[in-house]
């Protein structure tokens, strides 16, 4: 039979190891946020390399109707206005060290994530019948020097890509990022609301 | 490093040990309390400016370290509790020495105790003054004393039981 004095030598000759530093806790946390940052920035890059090679078709070919360059101009704008939005969304998270000012990032945080279903919702609409207008032009003289067959392909190819972007791609890049920022803002929410309930 | 980060640097160390050790006893899992001690200073982090010194700043990391671990079992996302401590501790237990079986039979008879007995226990057993345990917990010190008696017993009762089987 062991009494309580017995218990507590025990539990104070066992010692424990803290496995982290201050430092590494600290940029541990920020690498959760920076994981959100790296992606906005890898999609603002992507988009940025498309309007980069569509505008290079315009230089580096001749062509000779008038609808091909509009349609490679709508594709182009359509590309560049999507950019500027995401560009405009990946300052709402970049400009704010959460580890500074919590309060006022989880206020960027909401304010990215309603942004963010916004332009994959209404706006997208909008980018995908651009582009898509600007395909049927680009098309018109392009496919016009081909086969047949090869018309049916690169037609059907085309419309194909374009609704598996716009319903499989599209939904399962928003379920995925909602449920990232939702774990962030549950986080920090868990955090402000306890700081607030011991204050 | 600025001057925030060097007094961080200087609290983080003189009491994440003791966090540590109050957070593995509530969980009873080494991965467990090192994601609460994280939470524990990210939030002393971000409230360091807000710290008013009415209190010790290891009460008040105390008191953030216990508001943590019962939001953290609390939350939906968790598994329930008696599941997560009953696996971790069996696991720990064929993890451990035969020396050490009788620590692993604290930590099991510690996660067999109420969620607030079990913050409240550790903190007896890190020898922390009462009338500091009555402020981290909220508790008078009359009615604290009550319950650390009964703790105690329940724990001492706890333990021997567990080895005996």
């Amino acid at each position: 039979m062991q009494e309580f004095e017995h218990i507590q030598s025990l539990w104070q000759s066992h010692s424990v190891e803290v496995k982290i530093s201050a430092e590494e806790m600290l940029d541990q946390a920020k690498k959760e946020v920076n994981a959100i940052r790296t992606k906005s920035l890898f999609n603002i890059g992507g988009m940025v390399i498309s309007f980069v090679a569509i505008s290079s078709l315009l230089l580096f070919f001749d062509f000779n109707s008038w609808t091909t360059a509009a349609g490679i101009g709508i594709i182009v704008l359509a590309v560049a206005i999507y950019t500027i939005l995401l560009y405009r969304e990946h300052r709402l998270i970049s400009r704010n060290d959460f580890t500074e000012h919590p309060g006022d990032f989880l206020n960027k945080l909401h304010e990215y994530q309603v942004s963010r279903y916004n332009l994959y919702n209404r706006l997208y609409w909008f980018y995908a019948i651009a582009v898509s207008l600007g395909f049927v032009l680009y098309f018109y003289e392009i496919l016009g020097q081909m086969d047949t067959w090869l018309q049916i392909v690169f037609s059907v190819f085309t419309v194909f890509w374009m609704v598996f972007c716009a319903t499989v791609l599209r939904t399962s890049f928003m379920k995925k990022e909602k449920e990232r920022v939702d774990l962030l803002i549950e986080k920090f929410e868990r955090i402000s609301k306890q700081l607030k309930d011991q204050e | 490093m600025d001057q925030k980060d060097i007094l961080f640097k200087q609290i983080f160390d003189a009491n994440s040990k003791k966090i540590f050790h109050l957070c593995y006893g509530y969980t009873g899992d080494s991965d467990s309390a090192n994601d609460l001690l994280q939470e524990t200073f990210l939030k002393v982090w971000q409230n360091l400016d807000k710290f008013r010194q009415k209190s010790m700043i290891s009460t008040w990391i105390y008191r953030i370290a216990v508001n943590t671990c019962l939001t953290y079992l609390r939350s939906e996302k968790r598994q329930a509790k008696d599941e997560l401590t009953d696996n971790i501790i069996e696991t720990r237990v064929e993890e451990f020495s035969e020396k050490n079986e009788q620590v692993a039979l604290l930590y099991k008879s510690i996660s067999k105790l109420e969620e607030n007995d079990r913050l409240i226990i550790t903190m007896v057993l890190d020898e922390l003054p009462y009338h500091e345990i009555a402020d981290i917990s909220g508790i008078s010190e009359g009615n604290l004393r009550v319950k650390i008696h009964r703790i105690k017993q329940k724990l001492t009762e706890l333990y021997n039981y567990h080895a005996r089987i």
